[in-house]
C-alpha cells in the first residue's frame, strides 16, 4: 500500500502498518524535547498531579535556547529550576547554557536528529527536523502528558508538494524560497492551506545543502505547517552517516501515496525578497523596500542559524563596517558553529565590522529577551516572523531578509539589495559546502 | 464516561469565518496572562464583540461558526467556552486551536461544511457529539458531519487534558515510588 512519509514513520512507531491521513493515533516518539522556558509550568503542574517520574526519561532532551544570558534574577531562578528539574526527572540528556545550542539546530548537526526520526517537541519550530528527512511536532503545553506518559493522540496529517522548479540565481538564499511561498500561498496563486499539513518539498531539492534545508523549513510553519518534508539527498545521507549517534533508516513518499494537492513553484527568477511588518506572507521584492532606515539588525535564529548562514553574512561583512546607529546582533545556532568562527576566521571578520556576536540560542527571536527594539525603531533580522512587538516594542517595525540582504542592510544602514554589493566570493563558495 | 453527556440542545449562537482568538474570542490581553482559570476566562467570552453574551447563553448552547474559527495558535477562549457548558461546531478552525479546545475538554466538531449555511441564529440545535448528528428542531432538518475522533473523546469526558492527567496518575503513580495522598 502507498504512503507518504509522515504515513510511514507513524505507521513504525505506532505499530499500525498501514496508516493513512485522518487516522488518530498514540505514536511513541524516538526523542522527547522540551525547552527552557516550559520546563519550569510542566514540572509544577505534574508535580501538582503527583507525577515525580516520567515515562522515559532517557528519551528527554532538555535543550537551554530560550534565554541564554539570564538579563534577570528571575530569569537566573528559572534556569536554576531548570538545572534541578533535569536531576529530578533524570532527563537522558540536558543541556546547559552554554552547551549545544539551539534545539532546532544542534541535535541535527551532531547526528542526533535522524532521517526517518520522529519527536515531540513543546516548540513550533521543532519541524526543523525535515531538514533530514525527520518529523519534529510540536504540542505546546501538552507535551506535559508525553513526559508522564510517553504519548500523546496524533492525526496523521494530510501532505501536501510543492515542486521546486529551477536553480537559486547568485545572492538568492533558501529564506528568500520560503519568503516568496509565504505570499503565494497568502495571495491564493498556491491555492493551500498548510494548516495541520505536512509540506513536502520536491522536484529540484537535491540542489539543497543542509543549511539551506534548514531554511526552506522556516516560512510554511508560520504558515502553520504541522511538519516539512525534503527528501534526504545522498549527500545528507552521508553527512548524517557521519554524524549518526544511532541507527537510522530513512523514509520517503511512494510517488503514487495520496497527496492532497501538487504545486509548482518555479525559482530560477527569484531575487531577494524582503518581509514587510505584520507577518511573514508580507513579502516584497527587495527593490520595494530598498532605502527603509533601519536601527537594528540579527542574523541568527531557528530559521537562519547554520553555519552557511554566518558564511553568508561574512562575505558582506568581510573588510566593511555595521553602519553609525545600526546594532548587529549575529547568533551562532550552535556550540559548534561558535568554535568554527574562531576557527575559520569569521570572528575576525565579524569584530572588525563592529557586530556584537551573542551567545548560541534564539537571540533577540524569543520575545527579545536579549537586543528589544524601542519604539518608532526599525529592524531587519533573519527572525522566523515579522509579527508586531516580536522584538519588544509593538511600534517597533520589523521587516526580514536573507543573511545576505540582513547583512547588506547592516552596513549601509537602510534595506539594502545584496546583489548591489561586492562581497567575498570565496565565503560564499564555502558556505556551499559547509556541511559536506 | 457512560455519565458524560454527548448530546448538547440548546441555541444556535451563529459567527462567521475568520474569528481570531485573540480579541474575537476572548480578550488578547487573557492570552498574554496565560491565564488559564475557567472562572476567571469565563465571564470574558466573545467581551469584546458580544458584551452581553455570557448573560445570554445558557448551558447546552452551541456556538456555530464558519471557515477558521479561532484563528491564531492559542485557545485560551475554549476554557471559557467549556466552563460555560456550550458546544462548538466550526467548519474548521487551526489545528493547534483544536488541539486546545480538545485539552480544553470541549465538546466540539471541527470539520463541519457548511454548518453555517443550515443554521440560523437563535435556532434550537440538538448535537451529538460521538455521532456527528445535528439536528435542527427549528427547521426541522438533520445533518451529519464527522464525529470527535474516538481516541479524543476519553479526554473530553474526563473534562480536558489535566483532569485526564489526574486520573491516568492514579492508576499508574501507585506503582512508582511516589506516595500517594
Amino acid at each position: 500500500m502507498s504512503q507518504t512519509a509522515i504515513e510511514k514513520v507513524l505507521s513504525r512507531i505506532s505499530g499500525r502498518p498501514k496508516l493513512q491521513a485522518g487516522d488518530v493515533v498514540n505514536p511513541v516518539p524516538d526523542l522527547i524535547m522540551i525547552h527552557d522556558g516550559v520546563v519550569k509550568s510542566s514540572k509544577v503542574m505534574l508535580d501538582k498531579i503527583g507525577i515525580r517520574k516520567l515515562s522515559s526519561p532517557e528519551k528527554v532532551m532538555m535543550v537551554s535556547d530560550h534565554d541564554v544570558l539570564y538579563g534577570s534574577a528571575k530569569a537566573a531562578e528559572r534556569g536554576s529550576f531548570n538545572r534541578q528539574a533535569a536531576k529530578d526527572w533524570g532527563v537522558g540528556q540536558f543541556y546547559d547554557v552554554g552547551q549545544g545550542g539551539h534545539g532546532h539546530i544542534f541535535p541535527m548537526e551532531e547526528g542526533q536528529v535522524l532521517p526517518g526520526m520522529f519527536y515531540f517537541d513543546n516548540d513550533t519550530h521543532a519541524t526543523n527536523a525535515g531538514a533530514v528527512g525527520a518529523f519534529g511536532i510540536r504540542l505546546g503545553l501538552e507535551i506535559s502528558t508525553v513526559l508522564a506518559t510517553g504519548s500523546t493522540w496524533f492525526e496523521v496529517p494530510k501532505t501536501v508538494r510543492i515542486c521546486i522548479k529551477g536553480q537559486l540565481r547568485e545572492r538568492v538564499l533558501a529564506r528568500d524560497i520560503g519568503f516568496f511561498l509565504a505570499k503565494l500561498i497568502k495571495l491564493g496563486a498556491i491555492p493551500v492551506n498548510l494548516d495541520n499539513r505536512v509540506l513536502e518539498y520536491c522536484g529540484e531539492t537535491q540542489q539543497f545543502s543542509l543549511g539551506e534545508r534548514v531554511a526552506l523549513c522556516s516560512s510554511p510553519t508560520e504558515m502553520r505547517a504541522v511538519g516539512i518534508f525534503i527528501p534526504p539527498s545522498q549527500q545528507i545521507l552521508k553527512y548524517c552517516q557521519t554524524h549518526a549517534k544511532k541507527s537510522f533508516e530513512a523514509v520517503y513518499s511512494d510517488t503514487d501515496a495520496a497527496f492532497e494537492s501538487e504545486h509548482e513553484l518555479n525559482i530560477s527568477q527569484l531575487g531577494p525578497q524582503v518581509v514587510k511588518p505584520g507577518a511573514v506572507s508580507n513579502s516584497v521584492d527587495v527593490s520595494e523596500a530598498e532605502g527603509v532606515k533601519i536601527d537594528h539588525a540579527f542574523i541568527g535564529s531557528c530559521g537562519s542559524g547554520m553555519y552557511d548562514d554566518l558564511l553568508n553574512a561574512a562575505s558582506v561583512l568581510k573588510g566593511r563596517r555595521v553602519a553609525n546607529g545600526v546594532r548587529l546582533f549575529i547568533v551562532p545556532g550552535s556550540q559548534k558553529s561558535m568554535n568554527r568562527l574562531v576557527q575559520e576566521g569569521l570572528m575576525q571578520i565579524f569584530l572588525d565590522a563592529g557586530a556584537l556576536v551573542l551567545p548560541p540560542g534564539c537571540g533577540p527571536c524569543n520575545d527579545a529577551v536579549v537586543g528589544p527594539l524601542a519604539a518608532q525603531e526599525c529592524s531587519i533580522s533573519t527572525a522566523t516572523n515579522s509579527n508586531a512587538g516580536r522584538f519588544g516594542s509593538r511600534e517597533a517595525k520589523l521587516y526580514l531578509g536573507s543573511p545576505l540582504t540582513v547583512a547588506a542592510s547592516a552596513t549601509t544602514g537602510q534595506i539594502t539589495d545584496p546583489r548591489t554589493m561586492d562581497v567575498d566570493a570565496q565565503l560564499i563558495e564555502r558556505a556551499k559546502v559547509a556541511y559536506d | 464516561m457512560i455519565d458524560f453527556n454527548w448530546i448538547l440542545r440548546g441555541r444556535c449562537y451563529l459567527l462567521g469565518d475568520d474569528v481570531p482568538h485573540a480579541d474575537g474570542v476572548i480578550p488578547q490581553q487573557f492570552i498574554i496572562d496565560r491565564e488559564t482559570d475557567p472562572q476567571v476566562l469565563a465571564p470574558h467570552l466573545f467581551a469584546l464583540t458580544d458584551p452581553d453574551f455570557v448573560k445570554r447563553c445558557k448551558p447546552g448552547d452551541i456556538v456555530v461558526a464558519g471557515r477558521n474559527f479561532g484563528v491564531g495558535q492559542k485557545s485560551t477562549g475554549y476554557i471559557a467556552m467549556q466552563a460555560l457548558g456550550l458546544g462548538l461546531l466550526c467548519e474548521s478552525m487551526p489545528t493547534q486551536g483544536y488541539r486546545g479546545a480538545i485539552h480544553a475538554g470541549l465538546r466540539l466538531l471541527a470539520n463541519c461544511s457548511g454548518v453555517t449555511q443550515v443554521c440560523q441564529n437563535g435556532d434550537e440545535l440538538e448535537v451529538n457529539f460521538v455521532t456527528g448528528l445535528l439536528i435542527n428542531h427549528s427547521q426541522a432538518k438533520t445533518h451529519e458531519y464527522v464525529p470527535m475522533p474516538a481516541a479524543l473523546q476519553e479526554i473530553v469526558a474526563q473534562g480536558g487534558g489535566e483532569a485526564w492527567l489526574k486520573t491516568w496518575a492514579l492508576e499508574h503513580v501507585a506503582s512508582s515510588s511516589s506516595k500517594k495522598v
